[in-house]
């Protein structure tokens, strides 16, 4: 039984780390062979990237903070949806994670379904 | 999408934005250019991860133009801006600042702007690195075996001569121009020569330094004002120079003297295209420096073995040249040629000219052309006591271990 589960990728924003141009192309290129790993093995399912811009609504009166990515440090950057048999599955695809040096993080959450 | 496809478009994609944007932004706003081509790329980075577009250089380019009408619009200075490319003869759209001739012209005027002379010769190259292209201070830094702080305070410097002195982002003309293309030729032959003659392990950031200066030549060469004979004989030295860059270094990335390399290793295409940029420098009379270490060059790829190199010929062309551009390495380097072809009363004319203290930082090279001297002569006690000079005074490992190794051979005979 395949189920589905969400990588989440939290960590600096690229543009706070100030990586040049070579840099940011080698990465990009871990990213691309990372991604062709997944598709080939019929895992992925879909994602995004996600802009540094952060609007937060917050506690009982609604207060509203813009915020970027620089005075976070902790930001969700993006994610996939993946299918998987099981969470070490999944644990074992996210060893390709490009950005562990960076000291980003990947989150594994299962995706819940509900009874019909 | 193949890695290999996308290899280094950022890196040139980098210069390429920055000096169009330059161009319309003008000098004075540089780092608002290099933080929005910055942006650019970040931008691409996040959004490729799902899917690579199918023209990764038009999709940056429209990226980086739809930038330029957000910093419009952000420093709401349209007006300031605009009317230079909207009104009068010249009118030019923003678009077609873009199209690959504009490009190529506007790196052109970035090279001529990074050899300013008012620029101090060091800041030179590294501000071309960064501006023309696209190195990061820490890939300067390595290139340059400087510390990327060094780097940062000359691209700082740099920019603000840029900004007190007013420097416009033109390529001169007339007098000017001959002038400035002189330091712009010193400068792609200096960055080549990083590239070549350095020992770092980082071989990559070394090859890339020579492909970009190659670049950079190959682009003075498609313009009419500055394809000089000049211009043609450094890209003819390039060539030949390049041919060989995979058999400078065997598979322990130790370095091999010409004497040991593999011939067979050789790039001849390079070659042949270093012959036919060698036929266009000399279509007049003019020869530079660039033109007599291109016929050096080119006469020691010409040679089968080490052993059928033309030193007679070599020695000629090094006559040449040091009467060009008198240098106390230029007669060391004949008196090398003067040994291997056993003309020792001739090595001694040019050694007798020379002392240690000419040679700086490469007291070691003098001392062990002595060296060798010496055991050509038959002398032994003066050849070692002329090996240890050159150890004691030797910084490099790999240098070091390499006399290291001809101490031993005397001590053996």
């Amino acid at each position: 039984m395949m189920k589905q589960f969400m990588m989440i990728f939290i960590g600096a924003d690229y543009a706070d780390l100030g990586l040049s141009p070579e840099e940011l192309q080698t990465r990009m290129g871990k990213w691309f062979a990372w991604n062709d790993k997944m598709q080939q093995a019929g895992f992925l399912v879909g994602g995004e990237a996600l802009t540094p811009d952060i609007r937060r609504i917050v506690g009982k009166n609604r207060t509203v903070t813009d915020l970027t990515s620089a005075e976070v440090k902790e930001i969700v950057g993006g994610y996939y949806t993946v299918k998987a048999k099981d969470f070490d599955a999944v644990q074992e695809i996210a060893q390709d994670f490009p950005d562990y040096d960076l000291g980003a993080t990947v989150e594994i959450r299962e995706i819940m379904v509900f009874d019909k | 999408m193949e890695n290999q496809l996308i290899d280094h478009l950022f890196r040139y994609h980098s210069g390429k934005m920055v000096s169009v944007l330059t161009r319309i932004f003008g000098l004075s706003n540089l780092e608002i250019v290099e933080d929005a081509v910055q942006d650019t790329f970040i931008k691409a980075s996040m959004s490729w991860r799902k899917q690579v577009p199918e023209n990764p250089e038009a999709w940056l380019t429209q990226a980086a133009k739809n930038r330029i009408l957000d910093i419009f619009r952000k420093l709401k200075t349209e007006k300031n801006y605009l009317p230079n490319f909207y009104q009068g003869a010249n009118t030019i759209a923003i678009n077609e600042l873009f199209l690959e001739s504009e490009i190529e012209d506007a790196q052109l005027r970035m090279i001529f702007t990074a050899c300013h002379p008012k620029l101090n010769a060091k800041d030179r190259i590294a501000f071309a690195l960064k501006t023309v292209s696209g190195f990061s201070s820490k890939e300067i830094a390595s290139a340059l075996l400087t510390k990327e702080e060094t780097v940062k305070k000359r691209l700082v410097r740099a920019r603000k001569v840029i900004q007190k002195e007013n420097l416009t982002f033109q390529i001169p003309q007339g007098k000017a121009l001959k002038k400035r293309l002189e330091s712009v030729l010193e400068v792609l032959y200096l960055i080549f020569n990083e590239g070549f003659h350095s020992n770092k392990k980082e071989q990559l950031i070394q090859e890339e330094l020579c492909g970009e200066a190659m670049r950079l030549c190959k682009m003075l060469l498609k313009n009419i004002h500055t394809r000089t004979s000049e211009s043609y004989a450094l890209f003819a030295l390039m060539c030949f120079h390049a041919a060989r860059l995979e058999s400078k270094t065997n598979a322990q990335n130790q370095i091999l003297d010409l004497e040991h390399q593999d011939r067979s290793l050789w790039h001849y295409p390079l070659i042949e295209l270093g012959n036919s940029m060698m036929y266009k420098a000399v279509e007049n009379n003019e020869f530079s420096c660039y033109h007599y270490e291109a016929a050096i060059a080119s006469e020691h790829l010409k040679a089968k073995t080490f052993n059928a190199t033309n030193w007679d010929k070599i020695l000629y062309w090094y006559k040449c040249l040091n009467s060009l551009q008198p240098m106390a390495n230029h007669l060391l380097t004949m008196a090398v040629i003067c040994i291997q072809k056993n003309d020792l009363q001739k090595a001694d004319t040019y050694l007798s000219k020379l002392n240690a203290n000419d040679f700086e930082q490469r007291k070691y090279l003098f001392y062990g052309t002595k060296s060798d001297f010496y055991a050509a002569k038959k002398n032994l006690k003066k050849a070692i006591t002329h090996i240890n000079l050159a150890i004691e005074s030797v910084n490099n490992q790999l240098e070091k271990e390499h006399l290291i190794k001809k101490k031993i051979k005397l001590h053996q005979n």
